[in-house]
């Protein structure tokens, strides 16, 4: 009889065995499908971003001379409400050849274009002056091989070629390849991979030590049969082969499942293609065949003893106690960190002096479990109390052990949530800001600014819009040292609104406002030709930081270059004015400062919510280990609770007793490790330059609510298990 | 003399502690008890003996309302409780009745004084009630320095002690001992006969005992042998 047939028939005869085998195969799928997923990571931005590279304005192929590229692009962003639609104008020259992008079948010409089908619906929902307009007649979709994703918000605009302005890209092609790569995303990767295998691999364990008494038992019996300590080790890698192999194919099986579901998680702005998160072959591979390796070899080194010394396999051997020299590893961790980042280091110091904080939590972890069990040991009030600590305080390692992985999850969740919330009080918009945050603009060239501010009034008048266009140059203000102001020309009771200011604040006199000396000279931007002012001119101070020359003192001969249009918006009205500006400006881009700030905060959403749907993840992960290791440590103790029952103790209060004792380790851990990760947290944001405030969100209770989870999942078993318990109280194993 | 007399009297007069009238249980097709009926009093040693499936431990269980029996009646000094609820039986068995096992099924990770009090304080008893009742029954049998001792670190006799003193901690009526002595050799059985003998006397609990061992049971006041689960003999021993 073989190893293999013998760990099929134990398979066969013991149901406590299958239920191990199950929970095991369950917990190696989920590691699996979770490491071929966060595998894959790192190459979906690669997949991705090469299948919208031809929206990418970075990664056309442009050509030298205008007038010989087959075609003019310009890429934009627009917004709607809060979503962000992106734009590709294109103008045909009608010289050479030019290849479609990915998922378009014909270029659109001029006053017609091509939209998503997600924009296409978007379009429809919405009145023409607050969308459709913008692009004009749609005549036809863009698959999903030329998008993000399939709800991505993206419109390929056809444009004559005297509207595209200077500043349009002449290219050859279309750019269908990129290279690129999202360091954020890497980390992300890379902690998620840490974070969510840790408890993936203790919920196998978890279920691994189910029978793992009942297993010592057994090859011990071996052993003394006259087994070889190689055929013994035959038998553990064949028990746990069966469920592990069983496992990976589970894991590889429903791995597309979990990427659809992951796909959906957004990340730089949109979503995935499931196909996107497809890790390459060689790493599934790759993980296909170290993951079985790595749960059979912990479990072969867990089962060492047995190998070694058949007799003293059942004994119990006496802990040593823990040395406090771990407490120092937290610190000693953080110092490193905080030195690596002070000093500079490079980006790989800097991450491993991350993963060393990150791993001294399982030394210093055992230590604090250790010191939690002798306080409740002494502290004690009901048998709950006494029950939990004595667990914690007898083999701290294995307590610490079964939260692990929760444990490991909250540390690094709650250090982000400090940070995250921090970070967002941070102004993404520009640190001075000269005009009001919701004044919507677009760089336009001098020569084009008047036409593009005709159009826009003219639709805004069609729109029943009070709201002007106002034209603004770019200009340079030199005082009587030498010192240049970068300046705008514009008539200044025009001009004030756009800056939040009211009309009343210009003066009744031709001025130049907010230079703070004496302005002499007047120079277009890009341009060293410099036009003296008229001497005496008037001057004086607005409360913003704008310099501002009244139109009608510009010198005779003064030619601006490039011009910036904008219109001063209300709440009400940003969408409709959007529309008129991005009609009316064939395509330029509009932006403000509210834009700005939305477009900084986006990626902090994204942050928050991964980290947030990590915990949970890591929690359920958690929770079912507990909840198996709950299970284990009733029926490994079933014979003594089944003689308490049987001596009349209420299954109800024992099952009270043992949620309390399976459900308090998991609070005090995931508590311990929030409270832990907020202080680092705290100490990380210091080390920001110009750190500003920290701020602690509600979010911060999210450790609170695994700890929950965590409980009420370890604790959900003991009913069960103790009913099972009560139906033969007194039988043997 | 006069009042020893009327003492024994009332005694014989009263109800037994704990008896079994045509106590009959099945498991499937296997008749486990046909028909048993018995009656142990106060201050009464009762051991059960008999070979290997003879219905022992059932009787034993069927008695303490751990087993519900198929026919028959169980009575608790005069009072039928076969009829109680679960609830009400569990209460019983906690308040009135004490239970030995053959190992002593301790809780690895507690204390000898901790597994004395865990069933007290599973009943609500109060620390400071529980732990002094658990330290006085360890010192009545003899473990007075081993109160701290985790069940690993006590030999076989010392776990059952432990397991003695939380049958009797909270003084029952009644003490069910299965085995009790399956696991120690025949001078520590002896040993731990002895001293559940004692300090049931002391007591004045009733007690019945199952064992293989006709040496253990000749220490009982009565011995009933148990046979296709029908007694087949009952002998006063003492």
């Amino acid at each position: 009889m073989n190893a293999l047939s013998i760990a099929f028939r134990v398979l066969r005869v013991d149901r406590r065995t299958r239920t191990s085998a199950f929970l095991t195969a369950v917990g190696v799928a989920v590691a699996t499908s979770l490491v071929l997923l966060l595998l894959g990571l790192p190459y979906a931005v690669d997949a991705r971003e090469e299948r919208v590279a031809w929206q990418n304005k970075a990664e056309q192929t442009l050509v030298d001379q205008r007038q010989d590229a087959p075609a003019l692009i310009k890429i934009s962003t627009d917004r709607f409400g809060d979503q962000e639609i992106g734009r590709l104008d294109v103008a045909l020259t009608g010289k050479g050849r030019l290849d479609l992008p990915p998922g378009v079948t014909r270029l659109p010409g001029p006053g017609e274009s091509l939209v998503s089908p997600a924009l296409a619906e978007l379009i429809d929902k919405q009145p023409a002056s607050s969308l459709g307009e913008r692009f004009g007649k749609v005549v036809g979709y863009i698959g999903s091989a030329g998008l993000r994703h399939d709800d991505q918000l993206f419109a390929l605009v056809g444009q004559r070629v005297e509207d595209m302005g200077e500043d349009a890209l002449p290219i050859s092609d279309f750019t269908t390849s990129a290279y690129y790569t999202d360091y954020d995303l890497e980390l992300l990767a890379g902690v998620g991979l840490v974070v969510l295998l840790v408890p993936s691999l203790v919920l196998v364990a978890s279920a691994a030590r189910l029978t793992a008494t009942r297993r010592e038992r057994r090859l011990a019996a071996f052993r003394l049969a006259g087994a070889t300590p190689q055929q013994v080790m035959a038998m553990v890698v064949a028990e746990l082969a069966i469920p592990t192999v069983v496992g990976v194919v589970l894991g590889a099986a429903v791995n597309p499942l979990v990427r659809m579901w992951a796909s959906e998680v957004p990340w730089d702005g949109s979503e995935w293609h499931p196909s996107d998160l497809a890790a390459p072959t060689e790493l599934v591979v790759g993980a296909v065949v170290c993951l079985p390796l790595l749960v059979i070899g912990a479990a072969v080194f867990g089962l060492r003893r047995v190998v070694i010394t058949p007799l003293g396999a059942m004994q119990r051997t006496p802990t040593k106690p823990l040395s406090w020299l771990r407490v120092l590893a937290l610190p000693a961790a953080l110092a490193v960190f905080v030195v690596a980042a002070q000093l500079g280091a490079g980006n790989m110091v800097v991450l491993g002096a991350l993963a060393t904080l990150i791993g001294s939590a399982t030394v210093v972890g055992p230590w604090v479990t250790a010191a939690v069990g002798r306080f409740l040991v002494k502290a004690w009030r009901g048998p709950a109390g006494l029950l939990a600590g004595r667990r914690l305080h007898t083999d701290p390692k294995a307590a610490y052990r079964a939260s692990s992985g929760v444990v490991l999850a909250v540390f690094v969740g709650a250090m982000a949530l400090t940070l995250l919330p921090t970070l967002e009080s941070t102004d993404f918009g520009p640190p001075e800001p000269t005009f009001a945050p919701s004044t919507l603009r677009l760089n336009a060239t001098a020569d084009q600014a008047d036409k593009v501010v005709e159009r826009i009034d003219d639709r805004l008048t069609r729109y029943g819009q009070q709201e002007r266009a106002v034209r603004l140059d770019n200009a340079v203000v030199n005082d009587a040292n030498g010192a240049p102001y970068p300046a705008y020309i514009g008539d200044c009771k025009e001009a004030a609104p756009l800056f939040g200011l009211s009309p009343q604040v210009c003066l009744d006199q031709p001025a130049v406002y907010g230079v703070g000396g004496t302005p002499v000279s007047l120079d277009a931007e890009y341009d060293q030709s410099t036009f003296p002012l008229p001497k005496g001119v008037a001057t004086a101070d607005l409360p913003r930081p704008v310099v501002l020359v009244d139109r009608e003192l510009v010198p005779e001969g003064f030619k601006a270059t490039a011009s910036l249009v904008a219109v001063a918006t209300s709440d009400t009205d940003t969408d409709l004015i959007r529309t008129a500006m991005v009609a009316g400006s064939a395509g330029a881009e509009v932006f403000s400062d509210v834009d700005m700030v939305a477009s900084g905060t986006d990626r902090l959403d994204e942050l928050r919510r991964i980290t947030a749907i990590g915990i949970v993840i890591a929690g359920l992960l958690a929770g079912c280990s507990a909840a198996i290791a709950t299970a284990g440590a009733v029926m490994d103790r079933r014979r003594t609770f089944g003689a308490l029952i049987a001596a009349g103790t209420q299954v109800p209060v024992l099952a009270r007793t043992l949620r309390v004792e399976a459900a308090l380790p998991a609070i005090i851990a995931t508590v311990g490790a929030g409270v832990t990760g907020t202080i680092v947290g705290v100490v990380l944001v210091s080390l920001i330059e110009n750190a500003p405030a920290v701020v602690l969100t509600p979010w911060l209770l999210a450790p609170v609510v695994v700890g929950v989870i965590v409980a009420v999942l370890a604790g959900s078993v003991c009913g069960p298990a103790l009913r099972r318990v009560r139906q033969e109280p007194l039988s043997d194993e | 003399m006069v009042a020893d007399q009327r003492s024994m009297v009332q005694e014989v007069l009263a109800p037994p502690a704990i008896s079994g009238r045509h106590l009959v249980k099945n498991y499937g097709p296997h008749r486990a008890l046909a028909g048993v009926d018995i009656d142990v009093r106060r201050g009464e040693a009762v051991a059960i003996v008999g070979p290997s499936g003879s219905g022992k431990s059932t009787l034993l269980h069927v008695l303490a309302g751990i087993v519900p029996a198929d026919a028959g009646e169980v009575c608790l000094a005069g009072s039928r409780i076969d009829e109680l609820s679960e609830a009400r039986r569990s209460e019983l068995r906690r308040s009135e009745f004490g239970f030995v096992f053959q190992q002593g099924m301790l809780v690895d990770e507690l204390t000898a004084e901790e597994n004395v009090a865990l069933p007290m304080l599973l009943g609500g008893t109060s620390r400071a009630e529980a732990m002094q009742a658990a330290r006085y029954w360890l010192d009545r049998l003899g473990l007075a320095g081993r109160h701290r001792s985790m069940p690993g670190e006590l030999s076989g006799g010392q776990a059952q002690r432990v397991a003695i003193a939380r049958a009797l901690a909270h003084r029952p009526t009644v003490v069910f001992a299965d085995e009790p002595t399956g696991q120690l050799d025949s001078r520590t059985g002896a040993e731990i006969m002895d001293v559940l003998l004692e300090i049931c006397a002391e007591t004045n609990a009733a007690i019945l005992v199952v064992t293989h061992d006709q040496e253990l049971a000749s220490r009982a006041t009565r011995s009933i042998r148990i046979r296709d689960g029908r007694i087949e003999s009952a002998v006063l021993t003492a």
